[in-house]
């Protein structure tokens, strides 16, 4: 028996396909475990369909390492935190404290926004106001926007905490005051008059980050910026718990992102256990049920043999995608749904090869003598039925897992997949359906269906590595 | 000169543990008329003699060489090409093992009987199924078996068919290779029956391979003894069988059980050995009872007299 | 005579499988209460209907009430949805067996009927046609190639096809016919993005063939490309396995020519077993036509199935799942019929 497997391994481990399907298989694995460890399990429900998780993100972006490729750069996304004042101090009368991050712009593009977020504002005394300045390579300063945090409610005592539970977002594009700032700065510095309400037409962040040119359109202007947010309080005390600064850029990522801002190198790590997991699960299950009832139905005969076999005659006889369709569609998109639905069609096809090989073991002069001896029907049919039928199943199994996988995300692109787990099929519906393709956002449409060829191909090259061990007569020699 | 002659053959096969050497010097000769019996155990190379005659190499061949002349013409000489036009199954035909294989079964039985009359003789369907018929008359099968397919005929019928596809073309040798291994013993009789009516009938020489010393003894003009790819023995079928020679032969005959008397059949302990690395010299060494040193040496094939051959240095032999 | 029988005999037993599919279908959506649902919607609009008719003759709303809900009371009793579905079962599979198979809600044939008998009718012979064509392209290919490449085991076109027929088979139709469009259409320009006609369609026949060609051509690399693989593996295989059978041997034994060899001896033997593996592949089709189309926007039975699960019209599902089925069934039927007079030892006696 060692030998029939050392044998059959070598066999296995001479095509250099196998070693290729075995290769891809531990880079799944490996990935696969990786992001088991890294991402909590309602990954899905709590980040993945969460809008305000990706709200800063950059919609629709392409991935960071394009400007490696492109004459042209693009700008990078820009987001960075602080939690300690740069400096503070005392000055007439209120005490300043300082939040600034250093942002350096050094492609020829303008940023596509900025947002400035303030998270768990105390104070003890008199509510304190804040401001966001920047402060330009060419030495220009802008004083953008003043806000007054919220005074104590009647009842409430020191210390009062404000943007706790939901950040304070302030969006500078866009807004009116902002648009008055920036007008008056242009007049100022450049001679130039602009309307506040045509700063949208000209756009803010050329403004900001830009000097008009000699063609009269805007340049952006390289160099490094610093942005702050200055706290004038009362009390000494009083402080700002995060200052996020966030410019908006047009490559985000490794993988880019979608048109909801998503990060799409975390949907893409997530659908690799769950493809995997899909696939064996089902790929297992059905193989079990189909191998098992081949053999039961193959040695027994009879009665027994004939109902299996009609029962996978009508069942082999049904389209699969179609009601696959209509029964998910009845009774929902749960991720345990689709595994059944695609188990129950897929047994069928190994009853029928198993129970032939069967009945071809089963008039073998070992299995007469088996009978003859007096083992009992159970025994020989594992003993002595099963070793030889063996490695045929497990080949089948594993040829089995890719079309799993393929059916589910053929089911999540048309919209019938379980939302709540982000796969790969369900990143290229979203795409689709936003006209990705049309659009032209290959980020997002090349690198899951390239996942997906990837992990049903490892899975058929190691089953066609296995081809010759199981069918003797496609190998090398006679 | 004899009518066939067979001199230093040699066919090796590719393997992954190495060279088989199948056919390793094989010479005989056969006459016109004549049946040449070549007997052995599984695996001492006989059928691949036959292959190697009839040039049906399969993929994975590493040696094949020697001289194989027929009527003057050394067929190895010819070309792939030149081989099939004008020699395979015109001039030399051959009977499979397992004569079930050897139809293909989407065909009709005598579509395949008379499908080399198509092919080489270009004559037209109607006229060629009009000839298998009569082959199938001659074998013994009622004519409009012909229009059957394989699966709708017993073993023993199939077995008839095959010969008669063998004798289409009217050949000069028919190769035989276990033609009734595969029946039960009634069959195989009538079988054995119908070959040696048409071998008084039609006159051909046959090459009868089988591994059955009883069953070549009933049809067999002269017998060559193969083991371990070569011919130990070789001479008319009643020499060869009353007075073996070769300890090899002698313990096969002696093995053969006899329906009257007490002898105890004898066999022959060991197994034999491995093609790909055989022993030097004399192949039957490790199991005769009668090797001595000088067996360290392959023998020589050994001319007793007049067509009788023994590969074994108890005959003589020089160094 | 063997060969009727054998043909009557698959004839029913596929017959039988529409029949129970059929019953599986009606009894889910019964038991599950979708067909209450549909009922139930199919009401509301009746009644919605004859609401409106009726607030132009009667004016008065008491009176326009009681008129609605006597209106109502009947058509619950004469949809039946005052009995259980199980009694309303055979009545229901009757009008499906007939192709009596109520309107779509929110689907219109393009001559404006929203029968979805019509829907359905003029919309198949565009699926069938580009299925058609595929199978076509690709029993070509898988004869060429896969026999070629059989005669030849381990050469390098022999690993090349073994690796294609792998990747192809891991491809997804859907994400293929995305990549193509993106790289024919959007980059090089020279295909159309989808649909069956430019629009407007051109009148002349011929440039009308021509422009109806040009919008073939991505649908069907697609497919071809993500089919073609595991047919070309599947001839390869059987292809070998034949070819190492005895009875090769003894034809090439007679003399026969290699190329007669080739073709009555192995390829006309493997057939059978090729037709078999078709006929489990077939399913396949059906889930790239449909896919396929979506893509493409092919104005097929597919592209509407994909339509009516978006926009949640059951009757519409309904009445597809089913004819999809049947369609599935006649083309194994027909492939069925292929393999008995191929392989006579199939056939009764």
């Amino acid at each position: 028996m060692s030998s029939y497997l050392k044998e059959s391994w070598a066999e296995f481990w001479a095509g250099g396909i196998s070693k290729l399907g075995v290769i891809f298989l531990l880079t799944v694995v490996v990935i696969s475990i990786y992001t088991l460890l890294n991402f909590p399990l309602d990954y899905g429900t709590r980040y993945w369909n969460n809008p305000k998780y990706w709200a800063d993100n950059p919609k629709a972006s392409m991935p960071v390492w394009v400007n490696l490729f492109t004459a042209q750069k693009f700008l990078n996304h820009f987001s960075m935190s602080t939690r300690i004042p740069s400096k503070a101090f005392l000055s007439g009368g209120h005490y300043l404290k300082f939040y600034n991050v250093s942002y350096e712009l050094t492609v020829n593009q303008f940023p596509t926004f900025i947002t400035i977020k303030l998270e768990d504002v105390v104070y003890y005394r008199k509510a304190p106001s804040v401001k966001v300045i920047v402060q330009r390579p060419d030495g220009r300063v802008m004083e953008l926007y003043t806000l007054i945090v919220e005074s104590p409610v009647p009842g409430e005592k020191p210390p009062y905490v404000r943007y706790s539970d939901e950040p304070k977002k302030i969006i500078l594009s866009g807004n009116t005051y902002v648009a008055m700032v920036l007008s008056k700065f242009l007049a100022r510095e450049y001679k130039i008059s602009v309307a506040p309400s045509d700063i949208m037409d000209v756009g803010y962040e050329a403004v900001i980050f830009g000097y008009p040119g000699d063609d009269g359109k805007f340049k952006p202007l390289k160099g490094i910026y610093n942005l702050s947010v200055v706290l004038y309080a009362k009390d000494g005390k009083d402080k700002i718990g995060r200052v996020t600064f966030v410019v908006g850029g047009q490559v985000y990522g490794l993988m880019g992102t979608d048109t909801l801002g998503r990060d799409l190198a975390q949907g893409l790590l997530f659908g690799f256990p769950v493809a995997l997991l899909i696939g064996f699960t089902t790929s297992f299950l059905t193989t079990l049920i189909g191998a098992s009832l081949g053999i039961v139905g193959g040695y027994m005969g009879g009665k027994i043999d004939d109902l299996i076999q009609r029962v996978s005659d009508v069942v082999n006889n049904l389209p699969q995608l179609p009601l696959l369709i209509f029964l998910t569609f009845i009774f929902g998109g749960k991720l345990w749904i689709i595994v059944a639905v695609l188990i129950a069609f897929g047994w069928p096809n190994l009853v029928i090869v198993v129970r032939s090989m069967i009945l071809q073991i089963k008039s073998s002069p070992f299995v007469e003598a088996a009978v003859s001896i007096g083992a009992s029907k159970w025994r020989i049919m594992a003993r002595h039925i099963f070793p030889q039928v063996a490695p045929y199943i497990l080949s089948q199994m594993i040829f089995y897992t890719p079309s799993a996988i393929l059916s589910e995300a053929a089911l999540s692109f048309l919209g019938l997949g379980d939302p709540s787990i982000p796969t790969w099929g369900q990143i290229l519906e979203y795409g689709f359906d936003n006209g990705a393709v049309y659009l032209g956002y290959w980020w997002w449409i090349l690198p899951p269906g390239l996942l997906i060829v990837f992990s049903a191909v490892t899975f058929v090259l190691i089953a066609l590595g296995l081809e010759p061990v199981v069918n003797p007569r496609l190998r090398r020699w006679r | 000169m004899s009518f066939l002659e067979a001199e230093n053959l040699i066919l090796y096969y590719k393997t992954l543990r190495g060279p088989v050497r199948a056919v390793d010097n094989v010479g005989f000769t056969l006459n016109r008329g004549e049946t040449l019996g070549l007997v052995g155990e599984s695996g001492c190379g006989k059928s691949s003699t036959a292959i190697a005659l009839m040039r049906l190499l399969p993929r994975n061949v590493e040696r094949f060489e020697g001289k194989v002349i027929l009527d003057g013409l050394n067929l190895m000489d010819l070309s792939d090409e030149e081989f099939r036009g004008k020699v395979r199954w015109k001039r030399i035909s051959m009977v499979f093992q397992g004569a079930m294989n050897s139809l293909n079964p989407v065909l009709r039985v005598g579509f395949q009987v008379a499908e080399p009359l198509m092919i080489h003789k270009g004559m037209k369907k109607r006229e060629a199924m009009k000839r298998a018929e009569d082959l199938f008359k001659m074998v013994g099968l009622p004519p409009d078996f012909a229009y059957r397919y394989p699966h709708e005929l017993s073993g023993g019928m199939k077995q008839r068919v095959v010969i008669a596809m063998a004798l289409v073309l009217n050949p000069e040798i028919v190769i035989l290779d276990e033609p009734t291994s595969a029946l039960d013993v009634s069959i195989q009789a009538q079988i054995m029956n119908l070959l040696k009516k048409l071998k008084k009938k039609l006159n051909i020489s046959m090459i009868f391979i089988t591994h059955d010393i009883a069953l070549a003894s009933d049809i067999c003009d002269r017998i060559g003894v193969m083991y371990a790819g070569q011919i130990v023995e070789l001479g008319s079928s009643e020499d060869v069988l009353l007075n073996p020679k070769h300890p090899y032969t002698q313990k096969l005959i002696a093995s053969v059980p006899l329906l009257r008397g007490d002898r105890v059949p004898e066999f022959i302990p060991g197994a034999p050995p491995d093609l790909v690395n055989p022993p030097a010299g004399c192949r039957f060494r490790p199991r005769c009872s009668h090797a001595f040193g000088k067996c360290g040496l392959e023998p020589p094939f050994i001319e007793l007299e007049e067509g009788r051959f023994v590969k074994c240095w108890l005959y003589g032999g020089e160094d | 005579m063997g060969l009727g029988k054998t043909l009557t005999i698959k004839g029913l037993s596929l017959l039988f499988v529409l029949f129970c599919v059929l019953f599986l279908t009606v009894i889910i959506i019964g038991a599950t209460g979708v067909s209450d649902r549909i009922l139930s919607a199919i009401l509301s609009d009746r009644v919605r209907a004859f609401r409106q008719e009726m607030a132009t003759k009667i004016t008065d709303p008491e009176k326009l009430n009681e008129a609605v809900e006597e209106y109502r009371r009947a058509q619950i009793s004469s949809l039946g949805l005052d009995k259980p579905w199980y009694i309303r079962m055979p009545s229901m599979v009757w009008r499906i067996i007939t192709l009596d198979l109520g309107n779509a809600r929110t689907v219109i044939s393009f001559s404006g009927s929203n029968k979805i008998a019509d829907i359905i009718l003029e919309r198949m012979p565009n699926t069938v046609f580009l299925m058609v064509t595929v199978l076509i392209v690709n029993f070509l290919l898988s004869l060429a190639i896969g026999v070629k490449v059989a005669t030849k085991p381990g050469s390098f076109l022999d690993r090349f096809v073994s690796l294609y027929s792998a990747v192809s088979y891991a491809l997804p139709t859907w994400w293929l016919a995305m990549i193509l469009i993106l790289v024919f259409a959007f980059y090089i320009r020279i295909f159309p993005f989808g649909g069956m006609f430019s629009t407007p369609p051109p009148t002349d026949p011929f440039w009308r063939c021509l422009d109806l060609a040009w919008h073939l051509c991505l649908p069907v690399t697609t497919l071809v490309i993500a089919l073609s693989g595991s047919w070309i593996y599947i001839t390869r295989s059987i292809v070998i396995t034949v070819a190492q059978e005895d009875f090769v041997t003894a034809a090439r034994a007679k003399g026969l020519p290699e190329k007669l060899v080739l073709w009555r001896y192995i390829v006309r033997v493997a057939a059978p077993p090729i037709l078999t593996n078709l006929i489990l592949g077939l399913a396949f089709y059906l889930t790239g036509a449909i896919l396929t189309e979506t893509v493409f926007s092919w104005p097929g039975i597919g592209l509407l199935y994909f339509n009516a699960i978006m926009s949640v019209d059951e009757a519409l599902i309904l009445a597809l799942t089913y004819v999809f089925t049947l369609i599935y069934v006649i083309a194994r039927f027909v492939l069925e019929v292929l393999y008995v007079i191929v392989d006579p030892r199939v056939r009764y006696k």
